[in-house]
């Protein structure tokens, strides 16, 4: 019966999809980006930064 | 007022932004024009940068602008939905919430902030948070709406970039990018009141009190002219100062009596299309004045650096 069918909740159209994906890859792409920056920055001012005695 | 209620709607919504849209938000025409007068606050100042910091600097006030742009357009939305020349922006067109706005703008100037800071110095970080402070909170909240003189204060929000690349590099002040600041800072007026006085109806429309709009076209043009001898003389003080040479003194001349020409001709030309025309050319030779400007600026210290022992 239909009143028993489970709910599907919110389905996504395929440009929502893809526009998230976009959105997914473009966040992931910034966080890319800060976490070489932070790489690079850290080796420009001291590469004795990454010798840590333990 | 707001044009777009987004929660009248009880059903969760979908977003359907293109990354596109959240570009638009950064304002990327004015983004280059920052990120270019940054770079030159960056090169004229002393000393050795490393390229990396140097990257990492213009890439956060850049950032950091962008994020300007995001939450100047989140509080705006309901005026820009009025004017066609901002109709088309990501929040009129519902293509971004306003909500999605405040979050994307407050996150990029956080991490732009705190970049700038922990990565180069903080003098430079708290400069770049005051001057995302200036243009959100002291020109987009409480001038635009209030004052004729809205973009005369609010100019130094976009006149502080090269001042911010300046303390990145040195960690410091001095006289020099306070310069570049006053010229970007005389140059808005002109620029904006030019804009203003063809998109005079826009801006009555939306009820924001532009100089035309509240003191009348004549006015303004009398007001254009005058912040244009100054932001000429401002422009070339330098060089009988003694802070950059002939070069960029005689570039400042020549650049300073075609805008004067053309605010001259803004003020005289009052009717029809000659009058249109004037204030259109003012427009745009003004962005092609302060480019050509720090162009020169750049040059030189380009050409130092190739040929040092020609210049």
């Amino acid at each position: 019966m239909d009143d028993k069918q489970e709910p599907k909740g919110i389905v996504l159209t395929e440009a929502q999809k893809k526009r998230r994906r976009e959105r997914s890859v473009a966040i992931a792409l910034a966080l890319g980006v800060l976490v070489v920056l932070f790489f690079a920055v850290t080796l420009v001012k001291g590469p004795a930064v990454l010798v840590r005695p333990m | 007022m707001s044009v777009i209620d987004h929660n009248a709607i009880d059903l969760p919504r979908i977003s359907e932004a293109s990354v596109a849209d959240y570009i638009a938000l950064l304002k990327p025409r004015v983004m280059s024009l920052v990120i270019f007068t940054a770079l030159v606050g960056l090169v004229i100042a002393p000393g050795h940068f490393h390229p990396v910091l140097a990257f990492t600097s213009i890439l956060c006030i850049a950032v950091g602008a962008g994020a300007s742009g995001a939450l100047n357009m989140w509080y705006e939305s309901d005026i820009d939905a009025l004017m066609s020349r901002t109709a088309n922006r990501p929040i009129p067109r519902g293509r971004v919430t306003r909500p999605e706005a405040l979050a994307f703008g407050m996150v990029l100037a956080f991490f732009s902030v705190m970049t700038l800071g922990i990565l180069v110095n903080w003098l430079a970080g708290g400069l770049l948070a005051f001057t995302i402070f200036f243009y959100v909170v002291i020109y987009t909240m409480l001038l635009k709406r209030w004052t004729a003189q809205n973009i005369v204060i609010g100019g130094a929000a976009g006149a502080l970039p090269p001042v911010v690349a300046w303390a990145a590099a040195t960690g410091s002040l001095a006289v020099e990018p306070l310069l570049l600041f006053l010229i970007i800072f005389f140059w808005t007026p002109p620029h904006f009141w030019a804009l203003a006085l063809f998109r005079n109806d826009d801006y009555a429309r939306a009820g924001v009190p532009m100089l035309p709009v509240v003191a009348g076209p004549d006015a303004t043009r009398l007001q254009i002219l005058l912040y244009t001898i100054v932001l000429v003389a401002v422009a070339v003080a330098p060089w009988p100062l003694g802070y950059f040479d002939a070069v960029y003194g005689i570039a400042s001349l020549l650049l300073g009596s075609w805008m004067l020409v053309l605010a001259v001709q803004v003020y005289q030309r009052r009717e029809g299309t000659a009058a249109l025309r004037a204030t259109r050319k003012l427009f745009a030779f003004s962005i092609l004045y302060l480019f050509a400007l720090f162009a020169t600026l750049l040059v030189e210290v380009v050409a130092r650096a190739v040929a040092p022992s020609i210049w």
